[in-house]
């Protein structure tokens, strides 16, 4: 996702081996973030987040003096931001998952640069999108703070699901969402049986947002997959 | 636990089978016994014997020489009653001293049933008279009253079972008392032996009779315990240390995997040079896979990986893994293909989702792997049989038979006991194995329609 609005937001970064540090910070930048603030320990991370009062975290988990978690509430008391989690060990997911901790997300090692920026630029997206401008298609904008579709210089309302479906693409722009996945974001928990409400919503989206909807270039089908929203940002 | 129960009917059979052999035994000595006494009938026929043997002449009575023999042989005396009078008209033989000329019909009764003067007489009919038959004092003995109730002799069968049942009723109590204490601490000995053989561990009470053998089943539990105890804790050592060293190597390979795929997006860099880099990424790509699947595999061979059961729509499982594969290949050079049937939305099984998004993952994996050059992939659910059938097909360079069949064959190097150079693939298949039995499902092998490699995991519904 190319918000270039997310591009100046503060993170903070911390990880205890200095190359791996350096890294994620040297692919952090060349994506175009300008606010990055590195750190080495609990000490540095805590000392650096008063000062720069950070938008959003990525930690490591395992720290010189201390862990990944117990700084996470340590920053959490001082702000609430997301916070993203580097992890060397599978083993660990079911913390974050099944505790419900309070991390955004998390990503475990080895990763490539590529995911991490995707996850990054999502955690980014869902906590501050309400400063999100206007969203760029082939024949449209969508105006996701007021539920709107401009096109022509018309503006045309976006029903809930429609919105709730078109955000789930958005989110994960570029990629495609599985006729499952949207159908949870849609009708919640159990979503069996609404493949066919499904398809008829699709269609809606595409009379609103493409020009002509039986041949849509930015609300592409994946057979028997799902479906992905292309933007004009990334091309 | 049916031994102890069975042990006491045991026990109980053979002295019920033993009392029945013993009555019989005796009954049979008892018979042979009587067998070679003489009858006691004897001297009643005797008696009419020297009846017989006694006649009229005239006035007087002679007896012959075979009634003569016979009372010289049991040293007998004979009288003749006249019929009427009651008087002795005849007689032979040592006479007791005090012997009545007369009898009356009372004194004939009480000679008949008993005695005369202590000497056991015997009656018979003769002629003209009643002949008695006197033996030595204490040559016999009469049983003088021999006279029954009917009713008596009426309940002799009846009388005879309850006499059977009282019998095998104090047999049983009898062994209650003599064994009531070993089989009480035969039974715990037992359910412990038991609990043995499923593994437990059993404390049994050691006292009684058989607190010995309890203390020895004591101990070999002991033993088993903590032999188990040192096998799972070497299992744990090693699975830890694989943990340990794949923990180790994900830092360094994240930044060998970091800065390859930075240089391959690096328009600055010559083309040559950037295509050398993507093989860096790919290849460290392989060894977090490795990474992986070595950790996976190693908790799986020793248990130590929980397995969750939901219930997970196999159709959403897949489709997701299928696209979070597209999602990472922006090259393109493995398109997918979905081959569920349209009709099919939800495939319930019990299961864990993440082992069998593993399974899957490696799968497809296994496809990417083998075909450098780029394939297509074939992925689909499809139920048959009461049975979920998640396959995974390509259109690559596929195996052959043999190979197939040494796939399928052959363990791979981590679950075997052997130095084995003759096989090398990788992981990726064991693990999908291992979490398709941790399903109580199956993995099949072998040529896919598309011309590749075909895989599919078969679960139960």
């Amino acid at each position: 996702m190319d918000h270039q609005f997310l591009k100046n937001k503060r993170i903070l970064l911390v990880d205890d081996e200095p190359e791996l540090l350096q890294m994620v910070q040297t692919i952090l930048r060349q994506e175009g973030y300008t606010n990055v603030y590195p750190a080495s320990c609990v000490r540095e991370a805590l000392e650096t987040a008063r000062q720069v009062h950070p938008e959003m975290a990525v930690l490591d988990v395992m720290l010189p003096d201390g862990d990944g978690f117990s700084l996470m509430k340590k920053l959490r008391e001082q702000g609430d931001y997301p916070i993203l989690f580097l992890t060397a060990r599978g083993e660990e997911e079911d913390k974050f998952t099944g505790f419900g901790l309070g991390a955004d997300d998390y990503l475990v090692k080895p990763f490539l640069p590529r995911e991490l920026l995707f996850r990054i630029g999502a955690i980014l997206y869902r906590s501050y999108k309400g400063e999100n401008p206007l969203v760029q298609l082939a024949a449209s904008q969508v105006d996701f703070d007021r539920a709107l579709v401009i096109r022509d210089g018309e503006t045309i309302p976006l029903t809930a699901k429609e919105y709730e479906l078109l955000s789930a693409l958005y989110r994960n722009e570029g990629r495609i969402v599985t006729i499952d996945a949207l159908c949870e974001a849609a009708w919640g928990d159990n979503p069996f049986g609404y493949e066919n409400s499904l398809m008829a919503h699709i269609r809606r989206i595409r009379e609103k947002i493409e020009e002509n909807p039986s041949r849509p270039k930015s609300l592409l089908t994946v057979k028997g997959l799902g479906y992905k929203l292309v933007t004009e940002d990334k091309r | 636990m049916k031994t102890v129960p069975k042990l006491i009917r045991r026990f109980v059979e053979t002295l019920i089978l033993s009392t029945v052999v013993l009555v019989a035994v005796n009954i049979f000595l008892l018979l042979f016994m009587l067998s070679r006494i003489e009858s006691n009938a004897h001297p009643y026929s005797a008696a009419e014997d020297v009846a017989a043997a006694l006649t009229r002449q005239g006035d007087t009575y002679v007896l012959t020489e075979k009634g003569v023999q016979i009372l010289e042989e049991n040293d007998a005396w004979a009288i003749l009653i006249a019929d009427g009078s009651g008087q002795v008209i005849w007689s032979q033989g040592p006479l007791p001293e005090k012997m009545p000329q007369t009898f009356s019909l009372a004194q004939v009764a009480s000679l008949t049933r008993g005695y005369l003067e202590d000497y056991p007489t015997y009656p018979a009919a003769a002629e003209g008279g009643l002949l008695v038959l006197g033996f030595p004092s204490g040559s016999y003995w009469k049983h003088q009253w021999p006279s029954w109730n009917t009713e008596l002799i009426a309940s002799v069968p009846g009388n005879l079972a309850s006499w059977a049942i009282c019998n095998v009723l104090v047999i049983f109590l009898i062994y209650l008392a003599a064994n009531g204490r070993i089989v009480k601490s035969v039974g715990p000995l037992v359910s412990g032996i038991q609990a043995l053989a499923r593994g437990e561990q059993v404390h049994v009470p050691e006292r009684g009779l058989l607190s010995e053998i309890a203390a020895s089943v004591n101990r070999t539990s002991d033993i088993l315990l903590s032999k188990n105890r040192e096998i799972r804790r070497k299992d744990m050592a090693r699975a830890n240390w694989i943990a340990g060293v794949s923990h180790d190597i994900r830092t360094p390979l994240s930044m060998v995997m970091g800065y390859a795929a930075g240089m391959e997006q690096q328009e600055s860099i010559p083309p040559r040079f950037r295509k050398q880099a993507a093989a860096i990424r790919r290849q460290s790509q392989r060894m977090q896979n490795l990474i992986n699947d070595l950790n996976l595999a190693s908790k799986m061979e020793y248990s130590m990986q929980q397995v969750k059961t939901e219930p997970v729509n196999a159709v959403a499982l897949l489709r997701k893994s299928v696209v979070d594969f597209i999602n990472t290949d922006p090259e393109e050079k493995y398109p997918v293909e979905w081959e569920t049937p349209e009709e099919l939305t939800a495939c319930m099984v019990m299961g864990d989702r993440d082992l069998l998004s593993r399974a899957i993952f490696n799968l497809i994996q296994n496809c990417v792997n083998h075909n450098e050059q780029g394939c297509t992939i074939f992925a689909g659910v499809e139920t048959r049989d009461g049975t979920c059938r998640i396959h995974i097909d390509d259109n690559g360079v596929g195996a052959s038979p043999e190979e197939q069949e040494r796939l399928a064959r052959v363990p791979h190097y981590m679950v075997c006991d052997q130095n084995t150079r003759e096989q090398r693939h990788g992981l990726g298949l064991l693990i999908v194995r291992q979490i398709a039995m941790a399903h109580q499902g199956t993995v099949e092998i072998g040529s896919s329609i598309h011309g590749g490699f075909s895989v599919t995991i078969v679960l139960p519904l």
